[in-house]
């Protein structure tokens, strides 16, 4: 059989050995696919096509060597990466102004894990400017739109990264997520998403938001795919003084099911004034799927969960000052002509570079930060983060993996969400995981009743057992079966 | 102006250091790998870490961790076992990422101290403590038989990054002010520092200089910097305001930079001290705010009003984990401490008998000292003989010389430790006066010859024969009656005047002492 958008990283592996097809096909058949359907999604900001051939051909030497197996578990699967990843010689623009024209002189390591591993590099994907936000809308470069629904956002901050996989422009991406950014675009995009313990994956190389809550994870349509990218890029990276030494077989993890394992749920959770009734009513029945498959289902509390966006909301923009501050137009980035002195350039060059969100958390940030004010929002925000971990800590002596909504509702539509706290609040069950460290990932588990749209359920794992929740999404998959490419993007349509 | 002696009858200075010091003995840079490097062409040495490039992290140097530690464990300080780096936020182009990474509350060292000994000229400086006898103490201070003993307080030593280095075109002598632009070499971008901070414990500009040079001693024996004042590598910063003695208030303060000898250290704090003065006492005010010390015009000049403080929106570092100390990896640093030189000095007075004055300078420099310890290992069981005139010999005209050139090599001068002692015992048996003993030392140093054989080839023997003196003496006393006269008078100063005469006589060869002896034995007569 020839190669197609529909294929999961074991398909393309064993058509590839099979001879049914070359990677440098994979790598043209891709391309086609983006030039033909890429206009209407918008997920591509920039294509790596020599790289792509370059390594296609690698493949398929190795495939004529007979050292094919030799290759990573992404060996001829077509990859992409988020912008704020640094991947040499292409532009790393985090979908801003500022860096727009910044082309990055270094690799990052999740990235060169990634090829390391055999992925085909297909380019990088549009994002929220910097990661600010939940719906893509924030891009400089325009918003990239939801394969299930072109008139919907299709989530961020990792919206890009998103939609290429549901659009099956790609098979594998990589997506950072700082409060949600992953899980959210994937629940909102119908396939799987995962956020790392963090520590798991290393951040070196990833344009930082907030460097304490930050983890670098893959996209997917299945749990398998999923899997085989986690076993590629996770491990201690020397770069990153904050990855740590893990040892994980993820793809192993899918074949072991959920007999006896504990799944905890939250009723505080359940019962959030802000979920929509399909969500509730979809997350309960994966819940039962899982007590079919042989887990146990207990009940768990998070009794510090709803400060979580507060604190959220003071630590991320504190340390998003922080890390934006090199973006002044001395070295690289935008810069703003005609200024005389350092400080006018520092002004009109971030005030033209930054967009309205980025600008926002910046300005937020700088005051959380200043004298007096530190005290009353950071230090008790940290305090915050104490409990909640030390919450999760404890709910994890009575279950091995929580089961919870990803997102309270389905894909919005573009400019339906104006108020920007009320855009935070979509993050309301993601955040208290990048609070704690925790991994979660999100798994599609059927369509809304009311608006037809995809929804995900989040399973959240105990630190570093991010093993856990691969076991119940794996399990969850057998029972919904893998996501399928968005129904107006199944393959063929672009005349393959 | 008034004199700081004057100032300081009625006004007491309260000062304060902020001594920085690269780590520049270790290989790389505190956060990347890039090698530490003086006078690299520009932007050589450099890595996106050190660029602050979007997505690079930092990875810290255990090696300044553990250069760190040393220096609290040489400075009495208490080692905390947990600590952080935080990120100080200030944008400037010579901070790429534009936050330095330094640490907040808890620094690796707190609590430290150092006591010094102040004596000399210097001690003159501390008019408070007339009539305090030796042992006694008052405040911080202890008096000795020739000065006092100050117990200075460290608060911290932080360790932190250093900035890259701005070079401004086109204004006067490199300024910023009317320059067209400005290029940043990030070589030093990076550098592994380390910040000492003192309590305002020191009195005088004396102190300060004491305290700046003591430290930079012990640096220097543990091996963490090279501590060129010259060229940055350390590089202190006073805090000083004025009281009215016997108040206990604190008055505002300036912060003075540019410091870069002792000497600077000593004159621009001096000055500092009596221009706070001249403008409190004309009722005037001071501002907080930055000073310049200008050593060719002799004074300080504003650099920056601080109107308030500045906010550097500090908070924990989040790129960096938390650092856990063991005590064993303490002890074990503890291990790898050095003689430090007040341990050093305190052996001399045991082992060679030296005087407390005479130890502590010796130590001053490793290349004193070494040099000490060689002559007397070569002096065999003469050690405790030539040692005083072998440390005098150190101490007066080898560091005479290495103040006046900059290029003396004490390692590689011909002057050998050997050569040493040999002139030293030319001297101490009588076999060459101290004056001859001057020519010679020269004499090896220019010549690269012994002693010995200068002393053969110039004829410079000594004569301290009894009876070949006496006869000069009777001659001298014979030839000049009116002076004799005089003498008898009760104009004994006088005794130059034979002494001279004598000498004279014998072409500088006579042994003063016996020469002095005879003439005071026949004209007392």
């Amino acid at each position: 059989m020839a190669y197609n958008a529909n294929m999961n990283v074991a398909d393309i592996r064993a058509g590839l050995l099979a001879g049914d097809f070359t990677a440098r096909e994979v790598a043209e058949a891709s391309f086609k696919r983006i030039e033909e359907l890429d206009g209407e999604v918008h997920a591509f900001l920039e294509l790596t096509k020599d790289a792509a051939f370059e390594q296609a051909a690698k493949i398929d030497e190795a495939l004529a060597n007979g050292t094919f197996d030799e290759m990573g578990p992404l060996a001829g699967v077509p990859v992409a990466f988020k912008d704020n990843m640094n991947y040499e010689g292409t532009h790393t623009t985090c979908s801003s102004l500022m860096l727009e024209n910044y082309v990055s002189p270094y690799t990052a390591t999740c990235v060169a894990k990634t090829i390391e591993a055999g992925g085909i590099p297909l380019g990088k994907l549009n994002m929220d400017e910097f990661a600010f936000g939940s719906s893509t809308e924030t891009s400089a470069f325009g918003p990239t739109k939801n394969p299930w629904d072109l008139e919907r956002v299709p989530g961020g901050s990792s919206g890009g990264s998103a939609a290429s996989v549901a659009a099956g422009l790609a098979c594998v991406t990589l997506g950072s997520d700082t409060g949600g950014s992953i899980r959210q675009p994937a629940a909102f995009c119908g396939i799987v998403g995962v956020k790392p313990t963090y520590g798991m994956v290393s951040r070196y190389g990833v344009v930082a938001f907030g460097s304490s809550l930050d983890q670098v994870g893959p996209f997917a349509r299945s749990v398998r795919d999923a899997a085989a990218a986690m076993d590629a890029i996770c491990g201690h990276d020397p770069m990153d003084c904050t990855s740590q030494y893990v040892k994980a077989d993820f793809r192993a993890a899918c074949e072991q099911g959920v007999e006896g394992m504990r799944i905890g749920v939250v009723p505080g959770f359940m019962n959030a004034p802000g979920l929509t009734d399909e969500v509730k009513a979809r997350v309960s029945e994966a819940t039962e799927a899982l007590r079919e498959a042989g887990a146990e289902i207990v009940e768990v509390e998070l009794p510090h969960a709803d400060a979580a966006i507060s604190a959220y909301y003071v630590l991320g923009p504190c340390e998003a000052f922080s890390n934006l501050a090199r973006f002044d137009s001395v070295r690289y980035g935008y810069c703003a002509e005609g200024h005389k002195d350092l400080g006018s350039q520092y002004e009109a060059s971030r005030a033209a570079g930054f967009g309205m969100e980025a600008k926002r958390r910046i300005m937020l940030g700088s005051y959380l930060l200043s004298s007096g004010v530190y005290e009353k929002y950071y230090y008790p925000a940290q305090q915050v983060r104490t409990l909640i971990t030390q919450d999760y800590q404890a709910a994890y002596e009575k279950c091995d993996v929580i089961l919870a909504p990803t997102s309270p509702r389905t894909a919005f539509k573009f400019g339906e969400i104006g108020d920007p706290v009320e855009m935070h609040l979509s993050d309301i069950f993601t955040v208290s995981i990048n609070i704690a460290g925790n991994g979660g990932m999100s798994v599609p588990c059927g369509l809304g009743s009311d608006t037809g749209l995809p929804v995900g359920v989040q399973l959240i794992a105990p630190q570093f057992k991010d093993e856990n929740m691969f076991r119940a999404a794996a399990a969850l998959e057998a029972v919904y079966g893998a996501a399928p490419i968005a129904p107006d993007f199944a393959a063929g349509k672009a005349g393959e | 102006m008034k004199k700081l002696e004057e100032v300081l009858q009625d006004w007491e200075a309260v000062i304060g250091l902020e001594i920085h010091a690269e780590l520049t003995t270790l290989n790389t840079k505190m956060f990347c790998g890039c090698k530490l490097e003086f006078g690299a062409d520009p932007n050589t040495h450099t890595c996106p870490i050190c660029l602050g490039l979007p997505g690079a992290l930092p990875v810290p140097n255990k090696a300044a961790i553990e250069s760190i530690v040393l220096a609290g464990l040489a400075t009495n300080c208490d080692i905390e076992k947990h600590s952080m780096f935080y990120r100080k936020n200030y944008m400037y182009p010579d901070m790429a990422k534009n936050f330095q990474t330094t640490q907040g509350p808890v620094a690796f060292c707190m609590r430290g101290h150092l006591d010094l000994e102040v004596d000399g000229a210097g001690a003159k400086e501390r008019i408070d403590l007339d009539g305090l006898k030796p042992g006694e103490s008052q405040g911080n201070v202890t008096a000795t038989e020739d000065g006092y003993v100050a117990h200075v307080g460290i608060t911290r030593i932080h360790m932190e990054e250093d900035a890259g280095k701005m070079v401004h075109i086109g204004g006067d002598e490199g300024r910023i002010a009317g320059a067209t632009h400005s290029l940043v070499d990030y070589n030093r971008a990076g550098t592994p520092l380390i910040e000492l901070v003192t309590e305002p414990d020191l009195r005088t500009p004396e102190e300060a200089r004491l305290f700046m040079q003591k430290l930079r001693q012990i640096y220097l024996a543990i091996g963490i910097s090279d501590c060129s004042m010259e060229e940055g590598s350390m590089r202190c910063d006073g805090n000083v305001s004025l009281r009215r003695r016997g108040s206990t208030g604190l008055g505002v303060k300036t912060e003075l930079k540019n410091m870069n000898s002792f000497k600077n250290l000593h004159d621009g704090l001096a000055y500092e001290i009596c221009r706070q003065a001249q403008v409190l006492e004309e009722g005037g005010q001071i501002y907080q705010e930055t000073r310049h010390w200008d050593p060719s015009a002799k004074r300080t000049i504003v650099m920056r009003v601080k109107e308030t403080a500045d906010d550097y929106r500090l908070f924990p570092e989040p790129d960096l984990a938390p650092y856990d100390l063991t005590d064993e990896w303490i002890d074990g640093v503890r291990a790898k401490l050095p003689e430090l030189p007040d341990q050093k000095a305190a052996r001399y007075q045991k082992c060679f008998g030296l005087s407390a004055y005479d130890a502590r300078h010796l130590v001053e420099h490793r290349a004193t000292s070494n040099f000490f310890e060689k002559g007397m290992e070569l002096a065999g069981d003469k050690a405790s003989k030539l040692a005083k005139p072998l440390a005098n010999l150190a101490i007066n005209d080898i560091t005479a010389r290495m103040n006046a050139d900059e290029s003396f090599n004490l390692a590689e001068c011909p002057l050998t430790p050997a050569r040493a002692i040999e002139l030293v015992e030319l001297i101490a048996t009588d076999a060459i006066s101290s004056k001859q003993g001057k020519e010679v030392f020269a004499a090896v140093i220019d010549e690269d010859k012994d002693p010995s054989a200068i002393v053969d080839e110039r004829g410079m023997k000594q004569v301290s024969d009894t009876s070949a003196i006496e006869a000069v003496v009777d001659a001298v006393i014979a030839a000049n009656p009116d002076e004799v006269a005089r003498y008898k008078e009760g104009n004994t100063k006088l005794i130059g005047f034979f002494v001279g005469q004598c000498m004279k006589e014998m072409r500088g060869q006579g042994n003063p002492k016996v020469i002095n002896q005879l003439l005071a034995k026949k004209l007392n007569a």
